[in-house]
């Protein structure tokens, strides 16, 4: 039987392969090749391409570069959400490789947000783990951290080490064996068809009485529409991780394995194929 | 640290009444409200900024914004009278322009704090860049962004709209909160929350708020299960805040809490006459 730490690793070293072509209408001075790359989950696109814009610098002059930017089918792709929710929101029930489109000018200012360096993906990264400190024990622990500490979660997932990662994030998952978890479990649900771009809500792991919620129970009280009844065909697909968890999984245990290095549980809800 | 919160409920009727009054100066302020989603306010307003423009060959400015990829820092006010800015490649100057910001008060329940949410636009319909926003906050408020991180302004997506804005970040309201409603509960002062907080956050951003709103527009109706309160971390009686839907109204207390810093009289919070506003004791004529 699986142990339990080994879920760890299967999330982290998640990977999606990758296809990445130049936009048709960007100003080359010979032919792009489309680049391949095997896109860590839990990562950040912006963190990761830096192989991708050296690649299509080759063929382009210095003046036609802008800030590099990526759109999947149209649909402008937000760096500061982590590569494996983009893909299971945008791209799940397509063909592998992952094809992406790169671009170097006409920015889509009021879609995205600029990355100019890493240190915006390090602010925007440590910002989310103090967030979902916030929520789980009211930034006590990451409080309680040292700056150096703070700098090793980072440095854990831009060099890709598991192990200097978990050692300070095995903190942030611990919590006082009387409360039996988390005092709210930190979360986004994403929606492909709707205005608003997550729902994330207030909702404990336990309740007072002592019953452990489960997926279904988060789904049931945020987003009901995600659940389909017994009778009715499976309107949804309920994604995290690129895997369908079970709807009984206990939401603390969803937590303490299958969250994101910035701790929060990012959940895609998307239409179920029909076929 | 335990008055300084406000749970979701009682930010939306600190809004209402934050609205009626805007109603009567007609400065602009409404609530919006995604389909099926939480409410915010939202104010549009002309300001000033400095924003970039080129300068060409002939020393003529245009109103263009150069994408940069180096990173962006900070840097001081002397260096606008300089023709080369920090990190660009052309020649350029920052001058002092009109601009079109979109303010957003929105509920955070992560941090159980009010956020300010805003964007700006010159009048051509170019967004400002992080670094323009920058250089538009007053002198008087840099010093205080540059020394104190908690204080920053960055460039966020909107939690209801999925749109770039710049925030300033909530992760330490309760340090100005807590003295101001400490000091109003000790003193039977009225205090609306989002009031006070917009006074403190709004300057920074080019956001006034006129006095009239400090004396004018009261706390939300004051009983004991609607006092902004944090839910349920320090013990309280069970009918005191209400609750997320899905908890129960108070989780078994067994593990340390911090001690409690200000004080928390649980049943002499000022109870204001039912429904009417009224000014507060200390209240000047309204201007």
């Amino acid at each position: 039987m699986a142990d339990d730490k080994d879920v760890l690793r299967d999330v982290w070293f998640g990977r999606i392969p990758t296809c990445f072509t130049l936009y048709q209408d960007e100003i080359t001075e010979r032919e792009a090749e489309p680049f391949y790359l095997l896109l860590p989950r839990v990562s950040y696109l912006t963190l990761v391409t830096d192989k991708v814009k050296k690649h299509f610098l080759k063929v382009m002059k210095a003046e036609d570069v802008e800030e590099m930017w990526f759109d999947f089918e149209g649909t402008p792709l937000k760096w500061h959400y982590p590569i494996g929710l983009l893909f299971d929101l945008h791209a799940s029930n397509t063909a592998l490789p992952w094809s992406i489109t790169v671009h170097f000018k006409n920015f889509p200012e009021r879609d995205l947000l600029h990355c100019p360096s890493n240190s915006v993906i390090e602010a925007h990264f440590m910002s989310s783990i103090k967030e979902a400190d916030a929520l789980k024990h009211k930034s006590q622990v990451i409080n309680d951290m040292q700056k150096k500490d703070h700098k090793q979660l980072w440095m854990g997932l831009q060099n890709d080490k598991f192990d200097q990662f978990w050692a300070m994030n095995r903190k942030l998952m611990e919590y006082p064996t009387e409360e039996g978890g988390f005092r709210y479990i930190p979360f986004r649900i994403y929606l492909t068809m709707s205005d608003r771009p997550f729902i994330q809500k207030l909702f404990r792991p336990i309740s007072s009485d002592g019953y452990t919620h489960t997926l279904g129970d988060l789904l049931k009280e945020v987003y009901p529409m995600a659940i389909s009844s017994d009778d009715e065909s499976k309107r949804y697909q309920v994604v995290i991780h690129g895997i369908e968890p079970l709807l009984e999984t206990p939401l603390q245990w969803l937590s303490e394995h299958l969250s994101h290095p910035d701790n929060f549980l990012h959940i895609s809800v998307i239409p179920a194929p029909s076929d | 640290m335990s008055s300084c919160f406000l749970d979701e409920e009682t930010f939306c009727q600190c809004c209402q009444l934050l609205l009626q009054h805007s109603h009567s100066l007609c400065d602009g302020w409404s609530w919006e409200q995604v389909k099926g989603s939480e409410g915010y306010l939202r104010k549009t307003a002309l300001g000033t900024g400095r924003t970039r423009c080129i300068l060409d060959q002939q020393g003529n400015s245009s109103d263009q914004h150069q994408e940069r990829t180096f990173s962006l820092s900070f840097h001081n006010d002397e260096d606008d009278e300089d023709d080369g800015a920090v990190c660009c490649i052309q020649e350029e100057s920052s001058s002092s322009s009109v601009v079109q910001y979109e303010y957003h008060i929105l509920y955070s329940c992560s941090y159980q704090t009010p956020v300010l949410y805003f964007r700006a636009s010159t009048l051509e319909g170019r967004s400002l860049c992080l670094e323009e926003v920058w250089d538009s906050v007053h002198p008087n408020y840099r010093q205080r962004l540059q020394h104190r991180p908690w204080d920053t302004i960055t460039q966020q997506e909107h939690p209801l709209l999925g749109q770039s804005f710049f925030v300033l970040h909530p992760c330490r309201t309760e340090e100005f909160m807590m003295p101001v409603l400490k000091a109003a509960l000790e003193e039977h002062r009225q205090v609306n929350y989002i009031v006070t907080w917009l006074s403190v956050v709004g300057p920074v951003v080019g956001l006034d708020v006129p006095l009239s709103y400090c004396t004018q527009v009261p706390e939300p109706p004051h009983t004991p299960s609607s006092s902004p309160q944090p839910p349920s971390s320090s013990p309280q009686p069970p009918s005191s805040s209400p609750q997320p839907p899905s908890s129960s109204p108070q989780p078994p207390s067994s593990s340390p809490q911090p001690p409690s810093s200000s004080p928390q009289p649980p049943s002499s919070s000022p109870q204001p006459p039912s429904s009417s506003p009224q000014p507060p004791a200390l209240g000047t004529k309204p201007g």
